[in-house]
């Protein structure tokens, strides 16, 4: 009886722990408008018109404001309970992976599929880009610093919120102390707008996009155009949709015979099991759903982080 | 023995006057009647706040200050400006007061524990008349992490890492 017990109170003690929401991972990043006006960035050019992409590595190199803010940064998320993922630790696990992917990657540099941001966040599997400028402003003798930290969704990139102002005219030049003035008197204002994020995202659902592709000429010949019981397979798949988020949330700005991409996307956080599910969880559910009879259709799920998810059908 | 008691009457006649001060007292602040400001960028983890406390006693007002800033911070939030920057109430659900009464009430009685998370800053006070009351400004320094912590571990307010 005892053992009995005991196996139950564990099984629900398992269960409590497998019903906590994934945490999502928070990186800071210098914005494109701060790298750019402080001269970090490159040229490239790309379909004949020259583009200025932001060169971070230099940024984190050469400013040690940059990392000041970012260290600063870190402190009061980590007294938060919320520590944040190093930018710098993502740029060397993507010099890494650039190396072991050179055969594939072009040399010319000229086509950009990525934006560096992107490619960073990637790697960093980073759910929630917090972008940071600052900008030094001179009044005669005195000195005052503005200053903007937003956090947008990695994946949806929806601003999530954001936290700015002036600092009042001061004689201290140095600009360190400014900007840790800045960001200790701005912090609870932002905390306040992810708060609110994070507890929509408990009680509607998180939100996701998914996109559907078809592999060109697959062998299983189908199309989202393609008919079930004189139902197309788009319209199939609204209905699982429809039945599947969160009141029924979620809009499709666009659609093809090829692709369809379904936008603010609002999944369930746990499953029918009590396990928290991401994007690519109920990317899954639906993928399943479709293999089975009467679809048989053969799908592709490929992992894009807790937020974006792609499903390709017609082959494995 | 006329001495002593002697004594023993002026005792008697002065405690329900002091008696009547504390009741006055307690009825001036209970209703929080205050205001509550930025008064410049603190150190990290408290918040500098001039707090206006309106009494007919200029010093029961000037007691009441750090009351009313722990309950400004908590409930009131405060406007920014001059480089100062406004912060939202701690609580952001406005039905916690009435909620949790009974933690508020023994929060904030005399000798709470409000008075662990805000301290005077010395050399602050103003006084103005303002009618039949005074009304009475400090610098109040409120330790707002601790005091954030100590509500989320109540269950107050949530934590920003709760739920995950």
């Amino acid at each position: 009886m005892k053992k009995y017990i005991f196996s139950i109170a564990l099984a629900l003690v398992a269960l409590v722990a497998n019903a906590q929401i994934k945490k999502p991972g928070l990186m800071v990043v210098p914005s494109d408008v701060w790298c750019i006006s402080n001269g970090y960035y490159t040229e490239v050019e790309n379909m004949g018109i020259t583009t200025k992409v932001p060169n971070y590595k230099q940024a984190l190199q050469e400013n040690m404001g940059l990392k000041l803010a970012i260290a600063k940064l870190n402190d009061l998320m980590a007294e938060r309970q919320f520590p944040l993922q190093s930018m710098e630790q993502a740029i060397k696990n993507l010099e890494q992976q650039k190396m072991e992917d050179n055969m594939t990657v072009s040399k010319a540099g000229n086509e950009l599929a990525e934006s560096p941001l992107d490619e960073v966040a990637r790697v960093a599997k980073c759910d929630i880009i917090l972008e940071l400028s600052w900008e030094m402003k001179d009044f005669g003798p005195k000195h005052s610093l503005s200053y903007i930290l937003e956090a947008r969704d990695a994946y949806t990139g929806k601003s999530i919120g954001a936290a700015s102002g002036t600092g009042a005219p001061s004689l201290t030049a140095d600009v360190d102390v400014l900007l840790e003035e800045a960001i200790v008197a701005n912090m609870d204002n932002f905390n306040n707008r992810l708060m609110e994020h994070f507890t929509e995202m408990q009680t509607i659902g998180r939100e996701i996009t998914l996109d559907i592709k078809v592999f060109a000429n697959n062998a299983a010949g189908v199309d989202l155009e393609t008919e079930y019981n004189g139902v197309e397979l788009i319209e199939l798949i609204e209905e699982w949709l429809q039945l599947n988020t969160v009141q029924g949330r979620f809009t499709m700005p666009y659609a093809s015979e090829n692709v369809a991409n379904f936008t603010q996307v609002r999944i369930p956080v746990y499953d029918e099991r009590g396990r928290a599910i991401d994007a690519n969880g109920f990317a899954r559910q639906l993928a399943k759903h479709f293999k089975k009879e009467p679809f048989n259709i053969p799908c592709k799920v490929l992992v894009k982080g807790l937020g974006r998810a792609v499903i390709i059908i017609g082959e494995k | 023995m006329r001495k002593f008691l002697l004594s023993l009457l002026v005792v008697a006649l002065c405690m329900p006057v002091m008696a009547g001060a504390k009741k006055k007292a307690d009825r001036d602040t209970n209703q929080f009647r205050y205001e509550i400001e930025c008064a410049g960028n603190a150190i990290q983890g408290t918040y500098l706040v001039k707090v206006w406390t309106y009494s007919r006693k200029a010093a029961v007002a000037e007691n009441q200050c750090r009351k009313n800033a722990v309950h400004g911070v908590i409930f009131k939030g405060y406007g920014g400006g001059e480089g100062c920057v406004s912060q939202r109430p701690m609580a952001s659900d406005p039905g916690v007061e009435t909620q949790y009464r009974d933690y508020f009430n023994s929060f904030f009685a005399d000798g709470g524990e409000f008075q662990k998370y805000a301290s005077i800053m010395p050399g602050t006070t103003e006084t103005v008349k303002v009618g039949r009351e005074y009304k009475v400004g400090v610098v109040v320094s409120v330790r707002k992490d601790d005091l954030r912590r100590a509500l989320e571990a109540a269950g107050i307010i949530r934590g920003l890492n709760s739920g995950f």
